[in-house]
């Protein structure tokens, strides 16, 4: 067993244990992790993977958690039942707003994720079709029923949360190791080259686009459960500022980077509470700080590594010459 | 037609506030390739600077030209400053490393400065004094024009001149203008490229001072995160002018301040800013260059 997999085994079995460690106040921190390290892990594979310049990742996670609200509260849903919507409804959303501008270079793509967002924001507090509850959101969402059981306790949307992860670790790997995979990391890398293999760029991105989405969009069905109510604020440009520096933050393409993101970004303002005033000032300069010593994230990805035995004779070459 | 009046006055003077500040997106992005994003927070910042000097000239006597001009230029020296700071301390160091990086770096000099003006100057609405400018106002059969408008309007047109003039006819715009186009070509010719950087960092903080000013005395009410929407409004601007382009920037500022006036004049101010993006993704769709952005073939 190598130190990458003692560590990833570790960190899984504390987070296991972690609800008959700790009181109340820190299980409902737990569960704020889980559930924004799963969308952080989601824009990973739109941002760090497949390179694309996205800075509209609330969106899709806003839309999981109003899709559950709104079939829940406005239209009767069981909470389960609107979990397949919570998924399906951001997938279909981001392929229709991401098509038309995927071709679009780094910045200008940016800049129009970013339009995205606050136009996302405002149809949520204009209230639109009367569904969406205005500036206030949506209160009273109901507790998750399995075959009769209710689960309202935190311990259960805990492990609720803790499941998507793991979920969404697993489809990480299985991406790594798919034909989708290795494209999207071609085109991150260089996308002229990419293309010139036969890689249909268009189609790959927007594979990533749909997939962040989905994983996104299950997230946010997790985080209306946890809060019961759902408001314009949690899902605005500065969540995605934030999900987008957490992953850079981190580092592009790296799971342990991105927890660690995660865990500066929501956990740490948490515990520092005196500091809140001040919260995003320490943030803005950590942010910059980062970048200037460690251009590419705190815990940069090793995935993609030049295998020891090419630098060897790499080495030797250079040496015969 | 009369609203139809009002809202082009109005709009023109909107958009000759978004293209000053546009100016200074679309230099930074010209030479250095990057979306300033504290830009917008910088434009708050010398709102809130000159406030405090007005109300510091205030106390004492009435203001007139000579207090308003040192005002003016008091103000855009210190936010000069602060971004030659900005570019020293958070972009400079980061010039070689991956484009994001700059990205995330800009992003978190913006929070930096939003919440530095948050922790000075307190989460509350600031006003500005009315009384800046004298309450003057004409009427020309129905349609008004205010005495700020018209110094807004033609303090923008000097300014603008000035810069085309700038740019275009000496010697350090000359070297702008190469540093935009290829810095390592312009490194060999011999223009001092980290100088010229400080110099574009210095002039588009200027122009912003000015735009920040101005929008404190024309909207009046300040809050420490109104940055982000100016900003964001100014940066649409320079897009649809064509990023990179100082007329480009210029024209998209004016044409988005129309197209806003007239938006909520004549639909709906809700959804104000919905309109303008959907503005900018048709206009990055159908010309991702912008209207007087150059085609350019990307390099492999």
């Amino acid at each position: 067993m190598n130190k990458t997999t003692s560590i990833a085994t570790l960190f899984i079995v504390v987070m296991a244990v972690f609800p008959f460690l700790v009181d109340s106040a820190w299980l409902s921190i737990g569960i704020t992790f889980l559930v924004f390290a799963v969308v952080a892990f989601s824009q990973d594979i739109i941002l760090g993977r497949a390179g694309i310049f996205n800075m509209g990742h609330a969106i899709f996670f806003g839309m999981g958690a109003y899709t559950t609200a709104i079939l829940n509260v406005h239209f009767g849903f069981e909470i389960i039942a609107t979990i397949p919507f919570a998924i399906i409804v951001p997938v279909i959303f981001s392929i229709l707003l991401a098509g038309p501008i995927i071709h679009l270079r780094g910045d200008y793509l940016l800049v129009a994720t970013i339009g995205f967002n606050i136009i996302f924001e405002q149809v949520l507090k204009n209230n639109v079709f009367g569904v969406t509850g205005g500036p206030n959101g949506i209160f009273g969402i109901d507790v998750v029923r399995v075959f009769g059981y209710e689960l309202w306790s935190d311990t259960a949307i805990y492990y609720m949360a803790f499941g998507l992860l793991l979920i969404t670790f697993l489809i990480i790997r299985n991406l790594d190791t798919s034909k989708y995979g290795r494209a999207l990391y071609y085109i991150n890398k260089n996308e002229i080259a990419a293309k010139s293999m036969g890689i249909n760029i268009s189609y790959y991105k927007l594979f990533a686009f749909a997939l962040g989405a989905a994983i996104a969009g299950a997230a946010g069905c997790v985080f209306a459960i946890q809060y019961s109510a759902v408001s314009p604020e949690s899902f605005n440009f500065m969540q995605s500022v934030m999900f987008f520096a957490i992953v850079l933050v981190g580092g592009s393409a790296s799971l342990p980077g991105i927890i660690i993101g995660t865990f500066v970004m929501f956990v740490l303002p948490e515990l520092f509470t005196e500091f809140k005033e001040s919260r995003y000032l320490i943030f803005g300069a950590a942010m910059v700080l980062t970048m200037i010593l460690r251009p590419n994230g705190v815990w940069p990805a090793t995935f993609g590594n030049i295998p020891t035995f090419l630098k060897k004779k790499a080495a030797k070459l250079k040496g015969s010459k | 037609m009369d609203t139809f009046l009002q809202q082009l006055i109005n709009g023109l003077t909107i958009g000759s506030l978004y293209a000053l500040v546009a100016l200074g997106y679309t230099m930074v992005y010209g030479v250095m390739k990057l979306i300033n994003f504290a830009h917008g927070d910088l434009v708050a910042f010398s709102a809130y600077v000159g406030l405090t000097i007005f109300t510091q000239f205030y106390g004492s006597n009435a203001l007139s030209l000579v207090n308003i001009v040192i005002v003016f230029c008091l103000t855009a020296i210190v936010v000069a400053f602060v971004g030659v700071l900005l570019e020293r301390l958070a972009y400079r160091p980061l010039r070689t490393a991956p484009r994001l990086s700059a990205v995330v770096s800009a992003l978190g000099a913006s929070l930096v400065i939003q919440n530095a003006i948050m922790l000075i100057w307190g989460p509350n609405m600031e006003i500005f004094p009315a009384d800046v400018f004298p309450s003057t106002s004409w009427n020309f059969g129905g349609v008004i024009i205010s005495f700020t408008q018209v110094i807004i309007l033609a303090l923008s047109a000097v300014l603008m001149i000035g810069l085309y003039t700038f740019i275009n006819k000496t010697k350090i715009g000359t070297a702008i203008r190469a540093t935009a186009i290829d810095q390592d070509a312009a490194k060999l010719m011999g223009i001092n490229v980290n100088r010229i950087i400080v110099t574009i960092f210095v002039i588009g903080s200027m122009l912003g001072a000015i735009g920040g000013l101005f929008i404190g005395i024309y909207y009046r009410g300040l809050t420490f995160d109104m940055g982000w929407l100016y900003g964001l409004n100014a940066f649409i601007a320079a897009i649809i002018g064509g990023i990179g382009s100082i007329p480009g920037a210029m024209l998209g500022g004016l044409l988005l301040g129309l197209f806003n006036a007239m938006i909520s004049g004549y639909i709906s101010t809700e959804w104000a800013e919905t309109f303008t993006f959907i503005l900018l993704i048709v206009i990055l769709i159908l010309r991702p260059t912008g209207i007087l952005g150059e085609k350019t073939a990307e390099k492999v």
